[in-house]
């Protein structure tokens, strides 16, 4: 019997971003966080900061998240003192440093933002809770921002995103691309940054039509390093 | 010779900037802003073109993209429209539709046998005798279509964008220019659009001898640019009408699709050509042709010419033609009363036959142009020219004015009602949908001073629809001499008088085609192929329709129009698909494959390894190996794109009990039972497992390319049912790895504490564990082998689990092995797959699956279905089948026809060559008498040859 033979080596003992199939490139430098491979810079802090403000794209699927959902999810939420938004297709930040999701009324999504801890808290619950049922995440995450970022969305998706259409607290599910995928805008350092969230088997095909488009605008690829500066 | 003007007040063009050249090889000059049509008339080019059908000459007509007589290529793309295309410098360009050049295209001999070829004769000719129908066919294709398809063009990205607005204007006329005003006073976001390089519709160029006309648009415009919340787009038109007000605006680099509160049609009208003999002729164009010749491009249309008219706006034309300089040898008015614009152009030499009409345009003698026109009087009543007095007026050019039609085109899709007004003899609107408004010409309105008005009117309903209060506008209806005549149209003996330039349509043809008994619009337009051209009917429906309505001595309302459809003009494919969006699912191991040789496959939406290819292999060789490894040791697969579904609750299994075949209320935990899934005629769509992890948690891993409308369905049952339960969709979240092979429990026992011996963990059942560190549900399953275990895991967890088991297994000889060796070993094991051993009307009885349907349950989806199809004799049935020992002839194919003389008893649906049984093996449908177990039946391969199959029974491996 034939011998398999690998190309080049992969490392599978590591969790690695499911947009990572999409950055290869002898400039991506590689980080784990929150147990996760990520790409923390594609190309030096200067090009990457002239990206951010035409269109920067950076991968954040690292950020931890958990999902659950049911008729007694907001009561759920409610008994682990987690602030949820009171009406559905909304968001809000829960512990300064967490999102909290609102996907329609009875369906939440929870990512902790650097330094957030809700979800790693509330993982740890295995208990089974009558009408709320756990929804296992694995979503391709992305921050955009710059001025370009509604041209590229433009393209994307048939809905209006403009800040007069978007409110600031609002939740779109959607599709971008011709596939499924969240939507929300939030301020990072004063500046608008829209977020998107995906099914991580989609993350390296999202990952590749944003950079495609977002290169064409003038901008690209930005670590997650850059992000947070 | 020249034909350039002085400087027009207005004109499109920069004159300090010069362009040049070719057409069919000769050289010009142009000025940024012309477009080809405008370059080449400039220069004294009259024939420009070459009509589809009988090779006439031709020039301009519209000058406005309302008829296609002047398509050129540049050599890259072909059917550029000529009319609207700006000149670029150093263009090389030649006419399409031309054998030998535009001047002397040999095909022209065909006008001379037009009467051997009306329309129609090809329904008829041809088909006898048979034999000679192959070639007829090649001829009629070398005939057919216009330019030639290159098929080396580059792909360049057109892209399809999202915009939205309160208020879309569909026209930058007077009327939408005004309309725009007033919302965008109001505050409102408002984008208009229109097709012409620059906004202004008529108001530009109808002037009529006057040129305040040309300040009085400068003002209009000069306020619009004031606005910023007015977005103006133009050279690009609105395509086409779709719910929710969605319109798509087709521009040179791609397509932005309109999100509109409210939209406002202001799309103008079509001018119609009065129909007479050699109305086709170069140098015979529409009056508005003439004017946007002058005023946009600064181009004289004729030295000396005459005008044909049945309304006022002749007149105008004739004024606007002596401002250019031309010297207008008549005005010839079908109507009996003449203008009163008359006596103006009297007092300046011209002279006007009222109640006469152009018998017939008189050709040069190398048919490239005109040389005269034969004017006689014309009876209204009849609609037919008095010929006992032939007037002969010698001119070089002919422009043509005898009325509009609506461009009503997205009223028309979205559903608008229309009605005839005679008061305008012309198609307006009646009920319009709610949030759509009509203005200007498309609706009835002429006078400029009330289109304006229809403009402002039209908005203040718009602004009344979006909740803001506005004033009502009262719009006069049309007084005067009315816009079109209602039957412009001059039999003539012989013909050539044309209502369709497209498609070299005559009167004649009609009158033909209503003979035959295709006397209905639509049938009408389908035998003479009146307005199935490439300008869709804009010069010519409506002609058509006078036509008809009075060749059945019908009103013209009795008659209708056709059915308007998207896109408002031919639109490039290239447009349509965009960047062309492919989306797809990649699991985590995909690189891993990737760097182990693996050739993907699509299935669903999914990159799946189908095989994985060492140096010097085969697809086969490859495929036989991974199969082997199974077979004698082991081999794992990367089942990650399996659908993974979780019902959770108290009715869980009730909802299951519904929604499969089978029964679930008595599964027991740990347990694992089939499920499958049929629609409601009794169809199957997919199958799987259910694993029962807790009394109110089951696990459903289904098949890949199902997966998402499994899902759906589920969601839409529970909507009706409203059971206790949640659904969740971990497809993407829990990965999926297959171990099979005699040596899978050995491999699989040093990475689990889980007891994994027969007894503990029989076939069919579910244990969660930890595999290699990670937490898994392990299902026992026997789907490519006897001894086989199903690793579901977190998704980014799986290539963690994924190498333990290829080190646990190294000593094994543990192979990877893809979703085509899978096929294969399923296949000797003789499980049928959804998908791909069914299609869109298998049912369970004809794959033999009675054994998981439960017919005595209260309900299950399909079941009714099923009962009536039980009590009806089977049509076919799947059995499997073996090929002789030791084949050596022509492979048979899946799909491929297994045949019992001429007659069709079914189809190969999986065949493969196992080299572990050494045997062709598949299965096929074939009609209940070929099922039984030594039955032998024939395949016909793609070759033609017949390969002899013989039933035999299941699994393959045990034969």
């Amino acid at each position: 019997m034939q011998a398999l033979t690998p190309n080049k080596a992969v490392k599978l003992d590591a969790k690695i971003s499911p947009a990572a199939p999409a950055q290869s490139g002898a400039n991506v430098k590689w980080a784990v966080m929150n147990d996760m491979q990520i790409a923390t810079a594609f190309a030096s802090a200067e090009v990457e900061q002239a990206r951010q403000k035409v269109l920067g794209v950076t991968d954040v699927s690292c950020f931890p998240r958990y999902g659950f959902k049911g008729p007694q999810a907001a009561q759920w939420a409610a008994d682990h003192e987690l602030a949820i938004p009171s009406s559905p297709n909304s968001w809000t930040l829960s512990d300064q440093k967490s999102l909290v999701l609102r996907l329609g009324g009875s369906e939440f999504l929870l990512e902790d933002q650097i330094g957030g801890i809700v979800c790693e808290k509330l993982s740890s619950i295995s208990a089974r809770v009558a009408g709320v049922y756990k929804v296992p995440r694995a979503d391709a995450a992305f921050i955009l921002n710059g001025s370009a970022a509604l041209n590229l969305f433009a393209e994307l998706c048939s809905l209006d995103l403009r800040p007069s259409a978007l409110l600031a607290n609002d939740v779109i599910m959607t599709q971008l691309a011709g596939i499924s995928a969240i939507v929300i805008r939030q301020t990072h350092n004063g500046e608008p940054v829209y977020r998107i969230w995906c099914d991580g088997t989609y993350g390296a095909y999202m990952w590749e039509t944003l950079i495609e488009i977002a290169v064409e605008l003038g901008g690209g690829a930005v670590g997650l390093a850059s992000y947070q500066q | 010779m020249s034909l350039r003007t002085t400087k027009q007040n207005g004109e499109w063009l920069d004159r300090t900037k010069k362009i040049n050249f070719t057409f069919e090889g000769e050289a010009f000059i142009a000025f940024e802003g012309d477009t080809i049509s405008s370059a080449l008339w400039a220069a004294g080019q009259k024939v420009l073109g070459r009509s589809f059908k009988y090779h006439r000459a031709r020039g301009v007509l519209s000058l406005a993209n309302h008829d296609v007589n002047i398509l050129v290529t540049d050599g890259m793309d072909t059917n550029m429209r000529a009319d609207i295309v700006l000149v670029k410098d150093g263009m090389v360009l030649n006419a399409v539709n031309t054998v030998g050049g535009v001047k002397k295209d040999k095909n022209s001999f065909i006008d001379s046998i037009s009467p051997l070829l009306p329309v129609g004769f090809y329904y008829k000719a041809f088909h006898t005798p048979r034999r000679f129908f192959p070639f007829w066919e090649k001829v009629i294709r070398k005939a057919s279509g216009l330019g030639i398809v290159n098929f080396d063009y580059p792909r360049i990205l057109k892209r399809k964008l999202h915009t939205h607005c309160d208020v879309l204007v569909i026209g930058a006329g007077p009327s939408g220019l005004t309309a725009a005003l007033v919302a965008a006073e109001a505050g409102l976001e408002v984008t208009i659009v229109d097709e012409n390089q620059q906004a202004g519709g008529s108001l530009g160029y109808n002037r009529g001898g006057n040129v305040a006309t040309a300040s009085q648009l400068t003002d209009l415009l000069a306020k619009v640019a004031g606005y910023s919340n007015i977005t103006m787009i133009t050279g690009a038109y609105a395509a086409g009408y779709y719910p929710d007000h969605l319109i798509p605006i087709v521009a040179a680099n791609g397509i932005t699709k309109v999100r509109a509160k409210t939209v406002i049609v202001a799309s103008g009208a079509f001018e119609q050509p009065p129909v007479f003999r050699y109305n086709d002729l170069p140098g015979v164009m529409l009056g508005s042709a003439a004017q946007r010749l002058i005023y946009r491009y600064g181009v004289k249309p004729f030295n000396n010419g005459v005008v044909v008219t049945a309304n006022d706006y002749g007149y105008r034309v004739a004024l606007d033609l002596l401002v250019a300089g031309t010297k207008v040898v008549a005005v010839v008015d079908l109507r009996a009363e003449a203008s009163s614009m008359a006596a103006e152009l009297t007092k300046r030499g011209v002279k006007v036959y009222p109640g006469h009409c152009v018998y017939e345009a008189l050709a040069s003698s190398d048919k490239s142009g005109v040389r005269g026109a034969i004017i006689c009087a014309y009876d209204e009543q009849k609609n037919v020219a008095i010929t006992t007095k032939k007037i002969t007026l010698e001119c070089d050019g002919i422009a043509m004015s005898a009325g509009w039609a609506p461009a009503g085109a997205l009223l028309y899709q979205a559903g608008t009602a229309m009605q005839f007004d005679y008061a305008v003899q012309q198609f307006v609107p009646n009920r319009i949908p709610d949030g759509i408004f009509a203005a200007g010409k498309v609706n009835g309105i002429f006078e400029l001073e009330q289109r304006i008005n229809d403009g402002r009117r039209a908005a203040n309903e718009a602004l009344r629809y979006l909740g803001l209060s506005a004033p009502e506008v009262v719009v006069e209806k049309h007084v005067g001499a009315c816009p079109s005549h209602p039957y412009p149209m001059v039999p003539h003996d012989k013909g050539k008088n044309f209502v369709d330039f497209d498609e070299d349509i005559q009167i004649k043809d009609f009158v033909n085609a209503a003979k035959e008994g295709f006397d209905n619009i639509e049938l009408m337009k389908r035998f003479t192929t009146v307005g199935m051209g490439p300008s869709q009917g804009k010069h010519s429906n409506m002609n058509a329709i006078r036509i008809l309505a009075k060749i059945r001595n019908l009103p013209v309302e009795k008659i209708g129009t056709t059915t308007s459809r998207p896109f408002f003009h031919p639109t490039p494919i290239g447009h349509l698909g965009g960047r062309g969006f492919h989306s797809h699912r990649l699991t985590s191991l995909h690189q891993w494959h990737a760097d182990h040789g693996a050739v993907f496959t699509d299935i669903g939406a999914w990159k799946r390894a189908a095989y994985y290819l060492t140096a010097g292999q085969t697809k086969e060789d490859a495929i036989q190996t991974e199969a082997m490894a199974v077979r004698q040791t082991a081999g794992i697969i990367d089942g990650s794109s399996f659908g993974k579904i979780e019902v959770h609750g108290p009715d869980a299994a009730e909802f299951l009990e519904r929604f499969f075949t089978g029964v679930y209320t008595t599964q027991k935990v740990g347990s694992c039972r089939y499920v499958m899934l049929l629609d409601e005629s009794g169809v199957i769509v997919d199958d799987g497992i259910a694993s029962r992890l807790a009394d109110d948690l089951f696990y459903l891993s289904v098949g890949t390319s199902n997966a998402a409308a499994v899902y759906r369905e589920m969601q839409r049952s529970q909507q009706m049912w409203q059971l206790d339960l949640g659904l969740v969709n971990v497809t993407g979240a829990f990965g999926a790895i297959n171990i099979a092979g005699p040596a899978a429990r050995e491999i699989l026992a040093t990475l689990t504490d889980l007891d994994l011996s027969y007894e503990s963990f029989p076939i069919s059942s579910v244990r969660e564990s930890f595999v290699a560190g990670v937490e898994a549900r392990l299902i026992r399953v026997a789907f490519v082998s006897d001894v086989g275990y199903e690793l579901h895991i977190p998704m980014v967890q799986v290539p963690q689990v994924w190498q333990a088991l290829l080190d646990a297994g190294k000593k094994h000889g543990v192979r990877p092995f893809g979703s085509d060796t899978q096929r294969l070993l399923r296949l000797e094991m003789g499980h049928a797959m959804p998908g791909v051993d069914t299609d869109g009307l298998t049912n369970p009885f004809e794959i033999g699956a009675e054994w998981a349907l439960k017919m005595t349950k209260a309900y299950f989806i399909g079941q009714r279905s099923l009962q009536i199809l039980a009590k009806k004799p089977l049509r076919k049935r799947l059995v499997a089948f073996v090929l002789a020992e030791n084949f050596k002839g022509e492979m048979p194919m899946d799909c491929n026809l297994v045949l019992e003389g001429r007659e069709i008893l079914g189809r190969v649906t999986s065949i493969g060559y196992s080299k572990f049984i050494n045997r062709c093996i598949g299965l096929a449908f074939v009609t209940p008498a070929k099922t039984a177990i030594g039955a032998q039946f024939q395949i016909r391969t793609d070759n033609g040859s017949s390969v002899t199959a013989t039933v035999v029974k299941t699994p393959f491996l045990k034969n």
